[in-house]
């Protein structure tokens, strides 16, 4: 179950289908993004595709053609796409149309595009299931920043999720059974939308498996610790602090950074390092990037003396080589530095630690006045502020000595802006004790107990990666075959077979990266199982706050009345 | 000994039997507990290696579903009728363009019949009302009415040429009609008509860039073949083995060198083609189809190993021999392959003049025409064969050495 080489896989078929030729590859928005997931652009010219064109770029449609050219289609099924490709199909700007599209599409709109196709230019009209983002081998994302209105599915963002698993499963050539939170009716939409589906389109989900996989759909409300955390692993951290999108980390708020790093690519496909990198904590990057300084550096010095003409031979044989190091270690240097540098800047590690604390132990007194000591750091940044107040007000909501209220007080007096008080309100009312089924505080009992002495007797336990986050305890109880019935039932008249060793887990709502790092230790620890990992988008703090915010806009609030100096007008 | 029944399946330790379910596994598990067979983890790593190129790379697609037939079914529906009455059309064109003399009005009418003027009170086309000013007129190919600004008038210079697009009209009558004749048709009839004649136009014509790509790509294809041989002779040649000669190694790096001079070239050429100012296209097309060819001399040519020199041939060749001896393995005789010519490529007639006919011994003959088979094939770069060729030789050799042995033994 590797999502980037189902992808590469159908991109290759695509490529290579179509005869050889010059070719130009015909995409719209979303299609653009799932290929750019796993193709960079010289390595999709090196399959003969020479020019990219968007469907629905507003000057497409004026633009000229080459008759010369081969037309690779790779468009969504939505109704948009069909009609441009009409209007395209009339007056054709290349000579030959190959069209995949990228979920199962309607017979309606076949006999539509095939009535448009009055020059005969169409050789091949396909299904290729590929409708989502390969992020990592076992992580996926369906792309959408947010998927709630009124704390209920956005029926868009329902629709394309359904869309989404749907061609996932199809490309994987899984046809699992289906569990989901028993808590969210989100959940329980969406599976039983998958289910009708896989039902209805029963030929092509008839795979001769071994043993049924199982698709396990979960809230992010029953979870809203994690994405509020700093992170310390490189991919990770990396999103927190700068942001990824679509494997692209825009740099151009750095300072003093050069034009053609404003915006660098880490991709695990063509970049070592960062393959090599991407689950490392922040102290061994440290070190591993500094061998890479070092490697460099031996290999530039090792350039410098060219005195024979067998040195200059071996410069120009090494030099490309040289060339694409050289850019690599530019590249990572500028992301740590400017990664080292934030951290110094706003005591992330500080931040961090106390974050770690109350998300994983018990002890309401000194949290809280740690919280107030770095509320009172002018170098703690006010995100940073208000965020360590929203975990504290998720922590002790129902604590007798909650004082949520002095915390705002002290928010109030740093100059916080309203907005960022009125999430403390927001994620209280999103994901507050009332919505969530796990017991996500639950940290001290007596195994994790002595499971802390024997670590802490060790000392491999590092403060700033004690949390772990709600879907390590999913995943064992899984893997034990020890998840509840009740808790997580099965839609429709699956029942409970033995363990799966194929689990594809779904959180609605986003996931994170901390998560996509639980998994793929999970993986390595369990050889026999499989688990691969998704959500409705990948988040960092900012932007689960933004959907946060989304989810519960004009929301009346119900389990927020207590908190009387914040107010919403 | 139950166990010695049961097949097992999957990545397997040699050592212990397990499954370790992933060649990583298997690796990671070799390394930490059987370091010390050094062989085995070379040949597991080496099956690895294979695999992963072959099989996990290139993952196999998942399904897909066409719908290629289904919308060929409806397009022919719709295609089929447009194309009879495209023909029909033609057929029509054909008889107007032999027409001539004082009856041609007459003539046009028995060919198709003309809408009565009466039913047409408007010009379908441009809905204005027919009068004095704005008179009926007909379309000669299909008999309806339009008025004369909605009209489309064929030269017959052109009708010459839908007609008959391949001989220009040079062997029927040139001037049927007077020079510079028109047909008077209708918008609808000059659609079909100019769509069929621009597909024919667009057949006919292949811009030059298609040609130089075309060779670039034909190449290509034969630089690739090259290179995939040459690493595996680079393979064969560094790991201590004896099938194939350094100097061959180091030829098939000149020639690959050449190739990619002569597709960095074309690939310039193509890049400078003239382009219309009014086709940025054109130009982003032939910049990428350059810079795509200096990624690929970049990233696969120039990246290529050099060949070892003699003395680390001699070292690695010595170390080999040395592991032989500790190991005490003895190696499995390869067996003989029969040469085969995969490409239907075959040693030119050896000219039976070259071998010395004095040799009665047919063993000596048959080792010189390998021999000369060797040297062809060398030329060719059929580098395969003549590893295949040299284990025949050695064959040969050892066979008549044996002969020599025993006829010494007989005197």
């Amino acid at each position: 179950m590797n999502v980037i080489a189902a992808v590469k896989a159908y991109v290759l078929k695509m490529t290579e289908e179509s005869e050889p030729g010059m070719k130009v590859l015909l995409m719209d928005k979303e299609t653009t993004s799932v290929i750019s997931m796993v193709y960079g652009q010289s390595e999709i010219q090196q399959k003969e595709v020479f020019l990219l064109e968007r469907i629905d770029s507003p000057n497409y449609s004026n633009s000229s053609g080459l008759r010369y050219l081969k037309c690779l289609v790779f468009l969504r099924p939505t109704q948009q796409n069909i009609e441009a490709l009409c209007t395209e199909l009339r007056n054709p700007k290349y000579g030959a149309y190959y069209i995949y599209f990228s979920n199962i599409i309607a017979k309606a709109d076949i006999k539509v595009l095939a009535e448009h196709d009055e020059h005969e230019v169409v050789k091949e009209v396909q299904e290729l299931y590929m409708d989502y983002l390969a992020v990592n081998p076992h992580l996926f994302s369906i792309g959408l920043s947010t998927c709630m209105n009124s704390l209920q599915w956005d029926q868009g963002a329902l629709q394309r999720s359904v869309q989404g698993i749907i061609s996932l499963l199809l490309s994987l050539k899984k046809c699992p059974a289906i569990r989901y939170q028993a808590n969210s009716r989100l959940c329980k939409d969406l599976g039983t939308r998958i289910d009708e589906i896989m039902s209805k389109e029963s030929s092509l989900f008839a795979f001769g498996q071994n043993s049924q996989p199982l698709l396990l759909i979960l809230d992010r409300r029953d979870d809203p610790i994690t994405p509020l955390l700093n992170q310390w692993t490189y991919q990770a951290m990396v999103h927190e602090l700068l942001t990824i999108n679509n494997n692209r980390v825009n740099l151009s708020n750095v300072t003093g950074v050069s034009k053609e790093l404003s915006e660098v690519v880490l991709s695990a496909e063509q970049d070592t390092f960062y393959a090599k990198n991407i689950f490392m904590n922040y102290g061994e990057i440290g070190t591993n990037i500094k061998q890479l300084m070092d490697q460099f550096q031996a290999k530039a010095k090792s350039h410098q003396k060219i005195e024979s003409i067998a040195d200059m031979k071996c410069f120009v044989e090494a030099y490309p080589q040289f060339k694409k190091l050289s850019g690599n270690v530019t590249k990572h240097v500028t992301v740590v530095g400017e990664l080292s540098a934030m951290v110094t800047k706003y005591h992330l590690l500080d931040v961090s630690e106390v974050e770690q604390e109350i998300s994983s132990q018990n002890d309401h007194s000194s949290h809280l006045h740690s919280i107030k000591k770095l509320l009172n750091n002018e170098k703690v940044r006010s995100t940073d502020a208000a965020k360590l107040v929203m975990l504290y007000a998720l922590r002790y909501q129902n604590h007798s000595n909650n004082d949520l209220t002095g915390l705002i007080e002290l928010l109030k007096k740093r100059g916080v802006s309203d907005r960022l008080l009125r999430h403390i309100v927001n994620i209280l009312e999103y994901a507050g004790s009332h919505a969530r089924q796990s017991d996500l505080f639950n940290v001290e009992n007596a195994v994790k107990i002595t499971k802390r002495f024997i670590k802490g007797l060790s000392g491999v336990d590092n403060v700033y990666t004690q949390h772990k986050p709600l879907l390590h305890d999913t995943l064992e109880n899984l893997v034990k075959g020890r998840l509840k019935d009740q808790l997580y039932p099965f839609i429709g008249n699956h029942f409970s077979n033995g363990r799966p060793q194929d689990i594809i887990i779904f959180i609605i709502g986003g996931a994170t990266y901390e998560e996509s790092l639980t998994v793929h230790s999970f993986n390595k620890n369990y050889p026999s199982f499989n688990i691969l990992l998704g959500g409705t988008t990948i988040h960092n703090s900012a932007s689960f706050l933004e959907e946060v915010e989304q989810a519960t806009r004009n929301v009346p609030r119900k389990h927020t009345r207590n908190i009387r100096n914040i107010r919403f007008d | 000994m139950a166990e010695a029944n049961t097949i097992q399946e999957g990545f397997l330790c040699p050592m212990c039997h397990k499954d370790l379910r992933s060649p990583n596994n298997l690796i990671v598990h070799f390394q930490d507990l059987h370091s010390e067979e050094q062989d085995i983890l070379k040949s597991i790593k080496d099956i690895y290696d294979k695999y992963y190129l072959e099989y996990s790379d290139p993952q196999e697609p998942g399904p897909t579903r066409s719908h290629t037939d289904y919308f060929r079914a409806v397009r022919r529906e719709r295609l089929d009728h447009r194309t009879t009455e495209t023909n029909k059309l033609i057929i029509r064109l054909d008889r107007l363009l032999r027409f001539y003399g004082s009856d041609r009005k007459q003539q046009e009418q028995e060919l198709v019949t003309w809408v009565e003027g009466y039913l047409v009170s408007r010009c379908p086309a441009c809905t204005l009302p027919f009068n004095i000013a704005r008179r009926q007129h007909h379309c000669r190919l299909c008999g309806s009415i339009m008025c004369n600004s909605c009209s489309y008038f064929l030269p017959y210079e052109i009708a010459q040429t839908i007609v008959a697009p391949v001989n220009n009209g040079s062997d029927r009558e040139p001037a049927t009609g007077k020079e510079g004749d028109n047909l008077r048709i209708c918008n609808h009839c000059w659609n079909m008509l100019d769509c069929r004649r621009r597909v024919q136009i667009e057949q006919m014509k292949q811009p030059i860039i298609c040609q130089l790509y075309s060779h670039l790509q034909k190449n290509k294809f034969h630089i690739q073949n090259t290179v995939d041989m040459y690493e595996k002779m680079y393979n064969s040649l560094v790991s201590g083995e004896t099938t194939y000669l350094l100097q061959d190694l180091q030829s098939l790096r000149t020639t690959i060198a050449d190739k990619a001079q002569m597709i960095d070239t074309l690939s310039k050429k193509i890049a400078l083609l003239p382009v219309d100012p009014g086709m940025p296209k054109a130009a982003a097309l032939q910049n990428n189809i350059r810079k795509a060819t200096s990624v690929y001399i970049k990233d696969y040519l120039l990246t290529l190993s050099a060949p070892p020199t003699v003395q680390e041939l001699e070292k690695i060749k010595r170390n080999r021999s040395i592991g032989v001896v500790e190991d005490d393995i003895p190696t499995p005789k390869p067996s003989i392959k029969k040469v085969t010519v995969t490409t239907g490529w075959s040693p030119a007639n050896v000219t039976n003049e070259t071998t010395v006919v004095e040799e009665n011994d047919p063993l000596l003959e048959q080792m010189n025409i390998v021999r000369n088979y060797i040297d062809q094939a060398r030329k060719a770069q059929r580098f395969e064969e003549v590893a295949s060729l040299q284990e025949n030789l050695q064959l040969l050799k050892k066979m008549y050495r044996e002969q020599q042995k025993e006829e010494y033994g007989k005197k």
